[in-house]
């Protein structure tokens, strides 16, 4: 029949793609809809075993803890917190696996929490293609802000190299003249080593020498015996976790204090109750201890002892200040989309338990004062606790933009 | 520091950790000497007598009772899981095992994590064993003098064991010919629950002892096995004095390499286990070799 309608081909392709469009629009619209309205879900790769096991959990906790009170509240944006939370055993293949299976599976698009530094770089190139944000909560290493800075990454925390300034502002007043370091053999243990050699010479003082200690090293008696043998009045240690603990125990067997003053990058409240006395005199720059006097600090110990009996540990602190910052962001964003947080965090400024923290544009680093402390005994605690014996101002210790070197 | 101070405390240091890694390793080998199971907890085992070992020194207020009771606890509970779990899979091959294991790991680990929590725990050496000696003028820890004495006496009580004891008669019996002893009347089975129980409760001992020196931590599980399985490979799988010499192998590459080249320290212990199995695959005192 002449006049029977017959669809041509390119028709037949209009109405089928229209037909697959009325089909999935409605997932699509949902989807699209979920990433704006549903939970906001926020990627922790962490490290929960392994030797930096102990320094994972408390990132777990800091971050569950600030989830569990913000989800109280409405969560953010009227949309509730949704914590992912996976972990890595400290291994940077792992961590990067992990991370994209929260983005690519699960629809993620924040991530924090990563817990060690070689784990966090192995992931920060790959942000762009995720069209992720991820906020560093305790990653040290300064070439995260530096030589690997990617625009989709912030540091919330006190980096590797401002910790390390800290502690050699303090030690350009001390009598001490001659230095050895002792670090962890992976990227943050290097990167801060190299640091205070280089803020050490600066400082028209001696660098003896370093050595570098393996992850998992159980027996440091040839360590304790290479910087007892150096002659060095101080050894600057840049440690942390199962080692850290290690470590002190032993130089306390060896009675190294009484001949090498013990420094380090960071005191961890955790390491301290680990190892007792064995902390006591140790000095050092602090990330974030429980007896900073600061108004939202003793806010933030308060509701933390009433949850878990005891106050917040180190990395609790570091990783709650960066919640806090992410919190801000996204208020200020009105969003989680990378397009729209990142922006809305540069050049943010939040108050903290710590002070003041500009998230500063040119390397998404946080401006904040360094503290530095001493463990000493306290009446009213079972275990020896960091009182801080000096602060130094942001801008004193953070480095230039993308550098991780001083000038002065 | 003189020359000879240095030789003579890194010595003594090296034989403190081959007494470490020797309790490790000797209970491995006991394990799969008689009964063909690479036991992949034995790593968790060792962390959790450190705990258990924390929990007895609190309690009592006494590091001699959970020096003496962390073995105890932990060998029962490797007594139990072969009598309960093991037992059942004895007609099946290798990888049965190997899955067993591998998931007692993983459960100690989380029991561990769920019942002495996350942090690193303080197990103080005791009073007696907290001060120094000076050896060439050199201060060195009592503790780590008291590690070397243990490691000997142990060795030798295992050696005597094995050679004298009825127990150990059986033991090298059914490790020879498990159908054999079992035609005799041994009661092979009670022997391998035995062996089991007594191979965790020396890993168990490894880990109180070594408590003191790096803390009782979720961590430690994941830092000694590997060493056990070089130790055990290098003395060859089953053999008591094998483990021995692995042990003492291991720790002087580990506290020398650490000393004079750190930065190789790690590829020194494996360039030995490649040495010795490429000279002697079995092991240095193997059955196979």
């Amino acid at each position: 029949m002449s006049g029977q309608f017959r669809p041509s081909r390119r028709a037949m392709l209009k109405v089928g793609l229209a037909g697959v469009a009325t089909v999935a629009s409605p997932a699509i619209l949902r989807l699209t809809a979920e990433a704006q309205s549903g939970p906001i879900k926020i990627g922790m790769p962490v490290a929960l075993t392994g030797p930096l096991g102990t320094v994972g959990q408390q990132t777990k906790r800091g971050a569950e803890f600030w989830a569990k009170l913000q989800n109280a509240k409405g969560g953010i944006l009227g949309r509730p917190i949704e914590l992912l939370i996976e972990d890595t055993a400290g291994n940077p293949a792992n961590c990067v696996r992990k991370a994209q299976e929260m983005v690519e599976r699960r629809d993620c698009r924040l991530i924090t929490g990563i817990t060690l530094s070689s784990e966090a770089l192995a992931v920060v190139p790959k942000l762009g293609e995720w069209d992720s944000i991820f906020i560093s909560g305790i990653n040290g290493d300064g070439r995260l802000t530096a030589d690997s800075f990617v625009p989709n990454f912030f540091r919330a925390n006190i980096s590797g190299p401002m910790g390390t300034r800290a502690v050699s502002l303090y030690l350009r007043k001390s009598n001490m003249t001659k230095f050895y370091g002792l670090g962890l053999d992976y990227a943050w243990g290097h990167n801060s080593i190299g640091v205070f050699e280089d803020e050490v010479k600066r400082g028209n003082k001696e660098f003896i020498g370093k050595i570098f200690a393996p992850t998992g090293t159980k027996d440091y008696s040839p360590y304790i015996t290479k910087i007892r043998q150096s002659g060095a009045d101080a050894v600057f240690l840049v440690m942390q976790g199962d080692d850290n603990n290690a470590f002190l125990s032993q130089a306390q067997q060896y009675r190294l204090p009484e001949k090498v003053k013990l420094l380090t990058e960071i005191v961890d409240l955790a390491s301290i109750r680990a190892v007792g006395d064995a902390s006591l005199g140790l000095i050092g720059s602090s990330r974030y201890s429980f007896t900073y006097d600061q108004p939202l600090n003793n806010e933030f110990v308060a509701a933390w002892r009433k949850e878990y009996g005891n106050p917040p540990d180190t990395f609790e602190g570091e990783q709650w200040q960066c919640m806090k910052v992410l919190e801000a962001g996204i208020t200020k964003a009105g969003g989680i989309e990378a397009a729209k947080l990142r922006p809305a965090l540069e050049d943010l400024e939040v108050e903290s338990v710590k002070g003041k923290v500009f998230m500063r544009k040119c390397d998404h680093q946080g401006v904040q004062q360094g503290f530095m402390v001493e463990v000493k005994k306290k009446a009213g605690f079972d275990t020896p606790v960091p009182e801080v014996i000096a602060t130094f101002p942001g801008e004193q210790t953070t480095p230039p933009c993308n550098a991780m070197t001083y000038k002065d | 520091m003189s020359t000879l101070a240095l030789l003579l405390t890194q010595t003594v240091n090296a034989l403190s950790q081959s007494a470490l890694l020797f309790f490790l390793g000797v209970g491995l080998t006991l394990i799969f000497g008689l009964m063909r199971i690479v036991n992949f907890a034995h790593g968790a085992l060792y962390m959790l007598g450190a705990f258990v070992g924390y929990s007895l020194t609190h309690w009592t207020g006494n590091y001699w009772l959970a020096l003496a009771g962390a073995p105890v606890v932990v060998g029962l509970f490797g007594a139990a899981f072969e009598l309960a779990i093991l037992r059942r899979l004895y007609r099946r091959d290798a990888h049965a095992f190997l899955m067993v294991t591998f998931g007692l790991a993983l459960v100690v680990g989380e029991a561990v994590r769920l019942t002495w929590g996350p942090d690193a725990l303080q197990v103080p050496a005791p009073a007696a064993l907290a001060g120094v000696v000076f050896m060439l003028d050199e201060p060195f820890p009592v503790y780590r003098l008291f590690l070397v004495a243990t490691g000997v006496v142990v060795a030798i009580a295992i050696w005597q064991f094995l050679e004298r004891a009825r127990l150990g008669l059986l033991i090298r019996a059914t490790s020879q010919n498990a159908d054999m002893a079992n035609a005799l009347g041994v009661d092979v089975k009670l022997i391998r629950s035995c062996v089991f129980g007594i191979g965790c409760g020396l890993a168990a001992l490894g880990g109180v002892l070594a408590a003191p020196l790096v803390t009782a931590s979720n961590g430690m599980a994941g830092t000694v096995i590997i060493d056990a399985f070089v130790i055990v490979i290098i003395g060859g799988m089953g053999s008591f004095l094998g483990s021995l010499i692995g042990a003492l192998l291991i720790g002087f590459v580990q506290v020398f390499g650490n000393y004079y080249a750190p930065d190789f320290s790690l590829a020194f212990m494996y360039l030995v286990m490649l040495a010795v199995l490429v000279m002697r695959p079995g092991g240095l005192l193997g059955k196979e070799a």
